[in-house]
């Protein structure tokens, strides 16, 4: 005999919830939830199912071992507070231009990529060291990174959202670019302006004087080449797609590491820095293979789909009402892995009743990346949290994420229900 | 007496993983070397490989057999696609049972089983789905693998952070560069996927294949689905073969045009790229729906599921399904029938090019005795006869 699914859900809330009482990690909770709710599904201890599960997100934890390692070498050769100490002597006066700035650099590295973790962990630290000196908490300073991050992640060229569920239902990639540029970059601008309005004209004097001095002989040169290898190698493959080999993030981020390494001006301790880089990250690593493991007893088991199907049978009206809450909630768990079990669907539901689906598709692409600070993976959100060293409770900086959320959410709405009257952005 | 504990803890923990990795292991390699027969039928005149059109698949996972059934009158040639994508069983049976049962009389059938071999030897992450499947037959049962819609990371890895179709250089999701339904008509030095599919393009040019059929199953959510797609150049049989399987086999097929406007698929750029008449069936699979229930081998070839059903109630489908759901044997029937009259009205349109088949089961044949009454007996055939996909 086996359980319904929904018995199961129960089962693996309880598992969850216990281990929880008990003490144990996030992460194993969730381990401990995937073996209950196999237990209960009547398929013992899949010892397959756990290691396919626990192989989903592979390529996302190298591409976050990579790009940690290559920002760490960068660090401690004295290239970061080189490229602080830069900024702030040439854009002290302004704090216009300088957040025109900082916005732009935030949005490209995730907007080519597809990824806000790259975006965190190629320009996050830098950024938040200049919103310090400007007077911001580290929470606020968290909250911007994090949600322009994200907003980077949905910005065009590359939105796997967008991508994963237009490929879902057969829809070409094309008439993406407007509606997901336009909005990204105008909640990216809001978010930086609102959250930092308070900031104050940076005192350079102080700043330059408390930031750590950078080695005599680094350059911009040396800074700078590692990233134009990294920015070459993403232009290369699109550029020359069919003669150059497929590279692959993690490698890019290797190349640029390895260059960084040989252009610094002083003697790194590589396998420190590497030991270091792993211990930083074991935590988002854990997170990343227990949830892999969760989700695929949760299809295994029929949870996924009793989760799914309750979503889109909800009254239609409901279902967009609740986007800002079902979208964050099924990244949190599900990450990309969200865009077929639910995006699929929904956007099907929005052209049956005669919604814009590419404009609508965006809209939802917006709201997606919100998810990434929610339990029980909060990954990008928590992995924000360190890269800009908060020692605040995680809390701090979802409080500060909350207004430039809310709007995000009302405008990704507005969009699927306005999605006709802005069929014109995908210029098809 | 702490660090004694935390040292107790994890080895308890590595013990667990390690216990856990063997017995995966062990699945894992099952799986990507299960062998499954193919029992030659009497019209099988020769099996070939993709390397002989190619020679830069040679060696690989995927240098798939064809196999050519030669019927003594001239005629016209046809490719039948099975496995283009492995998780869509149906596709892959039905080129099975023509495998083991035609016999050409006039023209040439050509046969792939496995499209993408690659991609059926790996299941989805996340998916959960079995790694295999029985069909029962009078002799017990014959065991295939389950499989993916992309190629086995271990043949091709890493993906791009985007897909750039060639040539059209339309940008897709990364991930489908392993997508051999997205990666026609190939290129001889591309990926695994890409080099693929550039010999069964070679293979259409150098034996001036007719139509190619790829054969195809689709979540009820997914709204190209019981249909025909048809590029522009095979638009007419494909409806005279709607219209005649509608009327004449027991069940209903639509069809519809291969868009422009989306690259890198057979329907498309088969028909761009060669002489050939591209075509594209699709049956209904739930198994491949988002809010499937329980995932087991029992929806994959029985396809009930009451969450389905509950999506389906509030007009989420773009198929009908109801407690009976699609078993394996409506799926497999629709594909054969569907072939067979494609073959009939082509042959009857173009008879110096047509291609007559007989001993193949039709619809009702195999709804009324199942899938397993057309395989054959690997124990009592002809080892001679007997091939491993």
């Amino acid at each position: 005999m086996t359980l319904s699914p929904e018995i199961i859900l129960l089962s693996m809330v309880a598992a969850y919830i216990l281990a929880k009482l008990f003490k144990i990690s996030t992460e194993l909770s969730m381990f401990f939830a995937a073996l209950a709710g196999a237990l209960a599904g009547g398929a013992g201890i899949p010892a397959r199912h756990i290691a396919e599960g626990a192989f989903t997100y592979l390529d996302i934890i190298l591409i976050f071992i990579t790009a940690t390692f290559f920002m760490n070498l960068l660090k401690e050769s004295g290239g970061v507070a080189f490229v602080i100490r830069g900024i702030l002597r040439k854009f002290h006066h302004s704090k216009i231009l300088l957040f025109l700035l900082l916005t732009l650099i935030l949005l490209i590295p995730g907007a080519l990529t597809g990824a806000g973790s790259v975006t965190v962990l190629i320009t996050g630290g830098m950024i938040a060291v200049v919103l310090g000196y400007m007077g911001l908490s580290r929470p606020r300073t968290a909250a911007i990174v994090f949600i322009i991050a994200g907003l980077s992640a949905a910005a065009p060229p590359v939105s796997l959202w967008a991508m994963l569920t237009a490929a879902g239902v057969n829809m070409p990639y094309v008439g993406f670019f407007l509606p997901l540029l336009i909005p990204c970059v105008l909640l990216s601008l809001l978010t930086i302006f609102i959250l930092g309005w308070k900031g104050k004209r940076v005192d350079l004097d102080k700043a330059l004087k408390e930031l750590p001095e950078a080695p005599d002989k680094m350059n911009w040169l040396r800074v700078i080449l590692p990233f134009v290898a990294f920015f070459f190698l993403i232009a290369a493959g699109r550029v020359w797609p069919h003669s150059l080999p497929i590279v692959g993030l993690p490698l890019m981020f290797v190349v640029s590491a390895l260059l960084s390494l040989l252009l610094s001006p002083i003697r790194l301790s590589v396998f420190r820095i590497a030991r270091d880089t792993i211990r930083q990250l074991l935590p988002l690593i854990g997170t990343l293979t227990c949830v892999g493991i969760l989700v695929q007893i949760m299809t295994l088991t029929g949870v996924r789909g009793l989760i799914a199907v309750t979503v889109v049978t909800l009254p239609v009206f409901i279902v967009v009402a609740t986007l800002a809450l079902t979208l964050p909630v099924s990244e949190a768990v599900l990450m990309w892995g969200a865009a077929p079990v639910l995006g699929v669907p929904l956007v099907l539901l929005f052209n049956t009743i005669g919604l814009n689906p590419i404009v609508a598709l965006a809209g939802m692409s917006v709201i997606w990346p919100l998810g990434d600070a929610l339990p029980p993976t909060a990954i990008i959100g928590r992995l924000t949290k360190d890269t800009v060293h908060m020692e605040e409770p995680y809390r701090e900086m979802l409080k500060h994420c909350l207004i430039p959320a809310v709007l995000i959410a009302v405008v990704g709405t507005l969009m699927v229900l306005f999605s006709k009257k802005l069929a014109f952005l995908t210029m098809l | 007496m702490k660090d004694h504990a935390a040292t107790l803890r994890k080895t308890a923990f590595s013990l667990l993983a390690l216990v856990v990795l063997i017995s995966a292991g062990l699945q894992f390699y099952r799986h990507r070397n299960l062998r499954e027969p193919v029992v030659l039928g009497p019209g099988v005149t020769d099996v070939k490989n993709l390397s002989d059109y190619f020679d830069g698949i040679s060696g690989t996972i995927n240098d798939a057999h064809v196999y050519v059934l030669e019927g003594e009158e001239p005629g016209g040639a046809i490719l039948v696609l099975g496995g283009s994508h492995p998780e869509e069983p149906a596709g892959r049976l039905a080129a099975w049972i023509f495998a083991e049962n035609a016999v050409v009389q006039k023209g040439r059938l050509f046969l792939i089983l496995s499209t993408n071999r690659s991609a059926t030897t790996v299941t989805r992450l996340g998916g959960a789905y079995p790694t295999d499947y029985s069909i029962e037959t009078n002799f017990g049962s014959r065991t295939f693998r389950m499989g993916d819609r992309w190629s086995n990371p271990l043949d091709q890895w890493p993906d791009p952070e985007i897909y750039i179709h060639y040539p059209s250089r339309q940008e897709l999701a990364y991930i489908d560069i392993r997508n051999i339904n997205r990666t026609w008509p190939g290129r001889p030095h591309g990926t695994l996927t890409e080099q693929t599919c550039f010999a069964m393009t070679e293979l259409i040019k150098k034996e001036g294949i007719d139509i190619v059929i790829d054969l195809h199953e689709a979540e009820l959510q997914y709204p190209v689905i019981s249909t025909i797609v048809a590029h522009s150049k095979g638009q007419d049989l494909a409806a005279f073969s709607s219209m005649m399987i509608s009327g004449m086999e027991g069940f209903n097929i639509g069809m519809e045009n291969s868009p422009e406007a989306l690259r890198g698929l057979s329907h498309r750029e088969i028909g761009d790229h060669t002489d050939a008449i591209s075509l594209l069936l699709e049956a209904p699979e739930p198994f491949l729906d988002a809010t499937r229930g329980r995932t087991d081998r029992k929806l994959l070839l029985e396809g009930k599921d009451r969450f389905i059903v509950r999506a389906g109630k509030h007009g989420l489908l773009f198929e009908k399904i109801d407690e009976n759901g699609w078993p394996i044997a409506l799926r497999v029937g629709r594909h054969c029938s569907t072939l067979l009259q494609i073959f009939e009205l082509w042959t009857e349109e173009k008879a110096d090019r047509g291609l007559v088949v007989s001993g193949v089961p039709r619809y009702s044949d195999i709804v009324d005795r199942g899938v397993g009454a057309f395989l054959k007996n690997p124990a009592t055939a002809d080892p001679n006869r007997i091939v491993y996909e």
